[in-house]
């Protein structure tokens, strides 16, 4: 109950705190310990997140008037957020170290966190709002950190333009939604929409349509897809790693919330339009990756394809109680996968070997470490076992076959799938080939800071733990997905 | 059904696991060290194997499960996720199979892979740890596991250490296996979550899967099965891996990764879709048909040594596929004994493919000239193999292909234009040979085998001799089986 309120003192405070003790004590607060400080506070925060897990005191399901619920499903995305922002945290240590305003840098990654964590625990629309834009505003200027490369500032253009639309778009349904039900409340709106009158439905219909789109913008899904891209290609890419794995997921917690508690009166309406989503998004984003020349494109792209499969757990979660543990799995999973593969790319990118596919030509002579921990990510998102994201897809697939014979186009959304996984190791394959079988155009060895080789081998100890053991964390999905 | 307390079949899998971890951690002692070091492993395995064989040999009990590990739950509450081994007369026949070419491939590697040695001892060790998960997993995501482990140390291998084409073929194979397999999964999928006990286990789907779940599972694991035997039309993956990995590689794919295929047919088709698969046997069979007749014409018209001797494998692998559907005991046992011959005959012609081009600078069968005379050892050699390969009553191919035409002819009659095709075998072998190996040769320039090398050919002609002389040393092991899987086939309760 508290955990919330904890997090929310402790993250907003540091967040507060950086820049003042940057400003008033220069001398002994050099920009290492500002890194240093919010590692910590971050690891406080994944503490405090744990510890109801560990000591079984998260609070069960069934509905609650207050604004948050810190039931297991929260604290499942918030170990998946917390745990992002310290990879990317980590990683910043050495590829932000020239930036000159380091302080705000790691003070905005806190309140992302923060915004983050919030919307994992918030159940009133209202908070989940507020939570949503705690979580969005940083990531804009974290995007256009580098103010000096144009790049990075269209990007940041592009990623508020759209990220301002999605929150106008997000909060005409809220409104709608309240005007429809009459109050803020998830449950209540429950409450509400069971006894709704016929002549409201479509009013109930518009709202979802427009929360759809909100979410959808955040979530990356098919066809609010278009920002992700030049977004990651244009921010730093520690930031991008940010985006990718941590506030994406974010948007997902929201999504299962409202659309599992508030709305289960509208089921039919959801499941095709999240199953259509799901198809068109992973094979846009499969399709598109294939195509890219650009490191940080290709995973923004192959990131846009695995919210189309945390969508297909969506979709048939009215159906089979495996959809949302499946989805909850991969978001995870997902975070550690993709965390490791952009820390890898930006390592590759600081290094200034380059972004371009190309240059990663022979990086397994130039860079071994990196190249191997590059592969295992690659790997693990391709889905081969036994790596982690092999279990997350199997859950997912094996929740659409269940579909069946709920909704005839469950075994075909399943078929889409696993095709669209198993195309996946073209362009993913392509890499390790590129990294392992072709020829470097230097033979220079490239320094792999410790600090990157840290972060790398933590995430690939998580892939290939959780691979070989998935009993722990498949477990915590599903009680988080039972304590909905 | 034999009980160890010993966990034999985990250490046969881990094994070789462990060891190729110890051989990166000791990369640095030498190439000498790790080759040794690799073969000893190696070795190690096959006494293993060896002393799990002999048993189930003695007691005739390869119609069941032996040295059964487990269940170990892997994951709790999606039930019947285990971790789950045992071994049968088909897994004792492909495990020992696996450890003994494992040794040979070491043997064969010695003088022909000379850089990144580390890496490629680390890879072969995984290699064969993952292919003896295969053969011995009970549980189907267990078995899909290993079944793809296998893929990531293949790829390298042709990558890595093939010929000029490599990067293509690599990916070309990682690419249409991985397709292949995944289709399979949601075929196990769909047993897991529509048979009546609901589970991932082997032993407990075994007669328990109904009528139209069978029909759907048969055809998703098809793709992954048809893809690695390989049947025509899903083989063209097959010539260029081949062509272009090394020859101790091709050892490994044609020898262990095509009986993969294999194996999945016998294992899923006749252990768990028995209806399913009396039903659709026609197509099967007319599939292995095919498969035989193309891969033979296609073979004859072949200029490459190595293609040539790939695509054997396309013809040698159809009785496989035919055998296991003739439904007679005879063809499905026949089907199980031609793998292990197979493996072992088509391992021999590979590595001496490998030595011609190292030592000839070509393996094209129209220049290369008069190899009696030129390289007297790897001629004799290349004879012998070719008699193996082609069927020569001397060597235990030839039971193998007998007992499956025997079994296709028993169940109808219009079957017996297979004869054919050992004939056509016979054909392109013996005008390879008489192109190659007693042709005049062009310069005399006499290079040869060394000492070890022939040493390491020779060995794979025992197995094959001691074969055809005591048939039952292999027989004897897969008969029960073959006699359960027939009687299940034709909805004969015993």
């Amino acid at each position: 109950m508290t955990t919330p309120y904890i997090l929310m003192a402790l993250l907003g405070g540091a967040a507060l705190l950086l820049p003042v003790l940057q400003a008033t004590a220069v001398e002994r607060f050099n920009r290492r310990s500002a890194g240093y400080f919010t590692i910590a506070v971050l690891l406080a925060a994944l503490a405090i997140v744990l510890y109801p897990v560990v000591s079984f005191t998260a609070e069960s399901g069934g509905p609650t008037s207050a604004v948050f619920k810190s039931d297991l499903m929260a604290l499942f995305f918030g170990v998946a957020v917390l745990l992002v922002a310290i990879f990317v945290t980590i990683t910043s240590l050495e590829y932000q170290q020239d930036d000159p305003n380091i302080s705000i840098f790691y003070s905005l990654i806190l309140f992302t966190s923060l915004g983050m964590t919030m919307l994992a625990f918030a159940v009133d629309l209202l908070m989940i709002f507020v939570a949503w834009e705690l979580m969005g505003l940083p990531t804009f200027i974290l995007v256009g950190f580098r103010k000096k490369d144009p790049a990075s500032s269209e990007a940041a253009v592009k990623f508020f333009i759209l990220g301002a639309l999605s929150s106008g778009i997000l909060l005409y349904g809220i409104s709608l939604l309240y005007g429809v039900a009459g109050s803020t409340n998830l449950y209540a709106v429950v409450d509400a929409m069971s006894t709704l009158s016929p002549a409201l439905m479509p009013m109930g219909v518009v709202a979802i349509a427009l929360l759809i789109a909100g979410f959808g913008l955040k979530l990356s899904a098919v066809p609010f897809h278009m920002w992700i891209p030049d977004a990651y290609e244009g921010a730093p890419t520690t930031v991008s790693t940010l985006l990718a794995a941590g506030t994406k997921k974010a948007g997902f917690v929201a999504a299962i919330r409202v659309f599992l508690i508030a709305l289960p009166l509208f089921q039919m309406d959801w499941t095709v339009a999240f199953a259509v989503l799901a198809v068109l998004t992973m094979t846009l984003g499969n399709v598109a990756a294939l195509t890219q020349r650009s490191m940080t494109r290709l995973l923004a792209y192959s990131s846009i394809a695995h919210a189309g499969y945390i969508l297909m757990g969506l979709a048939v979660a009215p159906f089979t109680s495996l959809g949302i543990v499946g989805a909850l799995f991969h978001v995870l999973n997902h975070s550690v996968m993709k965390s490791s593969a952009f820390i890898a790319a930006a390592l590759v990118a600081y290094k200034a070997v380059g972004t371009h596919l190309d240059s990663y030509k022979g990086l397994a002579l130039r860079m071994p470490f990196t190249a191997i921990a590059l592969t295992i990510a690659l790997l693990a998102l391709a889905g081969v076992p036994p790596l982690n994201g092999f279990w997350s897809k199997l859950v997912i697939f094996a929740a659409a076959v269940e579909g069946w014979p709920g909704v005839w186009w469950a075994p075909w959304l399943a078929l889409a799938g696993i095709l669209n996984s198993a195309f996946s190791l073209g362009y993913y394959g392509w890499i390790i080939k590129r990294m392992y079988l072709d020829e470097p155009s230097q033979k220079s060895k490239v320094i792999e800071p410790i600090i990157f080789r840290i972060a790398l081998f933590i995430g690939v100890l998580i892939i290939i733990v959780t691979g070989v053991y998935p009993a722990p964390i498949y477990e915590f999905a599903r009680m988080a997905a039972a304590s909905l | 059904m034999i009980e160890l307390d010993f966990p034999i079949l985990s250490a046969l899998i881990f094994l070789p696991m462990i060891g190729s971890a110890a051989v990166l951690a000791i990369r640095g002692a030498g190439e000498k060290v790790i080759r040794y070091f690799t073969l000893a492993v190696s070795l190690m395995v096959l006494i293993l194997a060896l002393l799990a064989y002999s048993p189930v040999l003695q007691s005739g009990v390869g119609a069941e499960f032996n040295y059964v590990e487990g269940p170990i739950t892997w994951l709790p509450s999606l039930g019947g996720l285990d971790y789950l081994l045992g071994m049968d007369g088909m897994s004792a026949v492909l495990v020992l199979l696996t450890a003994f070419l494992s040794v040979l491939v070491i043997l064969g590697s010695w003088d022909l892979i000379k850089e990144r040695q580390a890496a490629y001892y680390f890879l072969i060790l995984l290699f064969e740890g993952a292919m003896m998960g295969v053969f011995t997993s009970l549980n189907l995501v267990l078995f899909y596991v290993f079944w793809e482990l296998v893929l990531i140390p293949m790829f390298f291998f042709i990558g890595i250490w093939g010929g000029p084409r490599r990067k293509f073929a690599a990916m070309k194979f990682l690419i249409y296996t991985h397709v292949g397999s995944t289709i399979m999964l949601l075929g196990f999928i769909a047993l897991f979550l529509f048979s009546p006990s609901h589970s991932f286990n082997f032993t407990d789907l075994v007669g328990q899967i109904p009528f139209w779940l069978q029909v759907v599972a048969m055809a998703a694991v098809f793709w992954g099965f048809a893809v690695k035997l390989p049947v025509v039309p899903f083989h063209t993956w097959l010539p260029d891996a081949h062509v272009e990995a090394p020859a101790p590689i091709s050892v490994f794919l044609a020898g262990l990764l095509l009986k993969m295929g294999g194996y999945g047919f016998l294992r899923f088709n006749l252990g768990l879709f028995p209806d399913a698969s009396r039903e659709f046997a026609s197509f099967f069979i007319i599939l292995g048909i095919i498969t035989m007749f193309y891969g033979a014409f296609v073979a004859m018209t072949q200029k490459d040594l190595k293609r040539m001797i790939a695509l054997t494998s396309v013809n040698h692998m159809g009785f496989v596929l035919l055998g296991a559907f003739t439904g007679s005991v005879i063809g499905i046992s026949g089907a199980i004994f031609q793998m292990f011959n197979h493996g072992i005959a088509i391992g021999l012609l590979f590595m001496l493919s490998g030595y011609i081009h190292e030592q000839a600078g070509t393996r094209d069968i129209t220049l290369l000239k008069g190899l009696r005379k030129n390289m007297p050892r790897t001629a004799s050699l290349l004879v012998i193999g070719s008699l193996a390969a082609m069927g020569a009553p001397l060597y235990s191919n030839f039971l193998s292909e007998f007992m499956v035409i025997v079994g296709a002819i028993s169940t109808d009659v219009r079957y017996a234009v297979l004869m054919l095709v050992p004939l056509m075998t016979v054909a392109y072998f013996l005008w390879m040979i008489r192109r190659s190996v007693t042709s005049q040769p062009t310069e005399i320039r006499k290079h040869d085998l060394s000492n070890r090398s022939t040493l390491a050919l020779v060995l794979y002609i025992v197995p094959l001799i001691l074969l055809i002389i005591f048939p039952f040393l292999v027989l004897n092991v897969v008969d029960p089986l073959a006699t359960v899987y027939t009687n299940s086939f034709l909805g004969v309760t015993p």
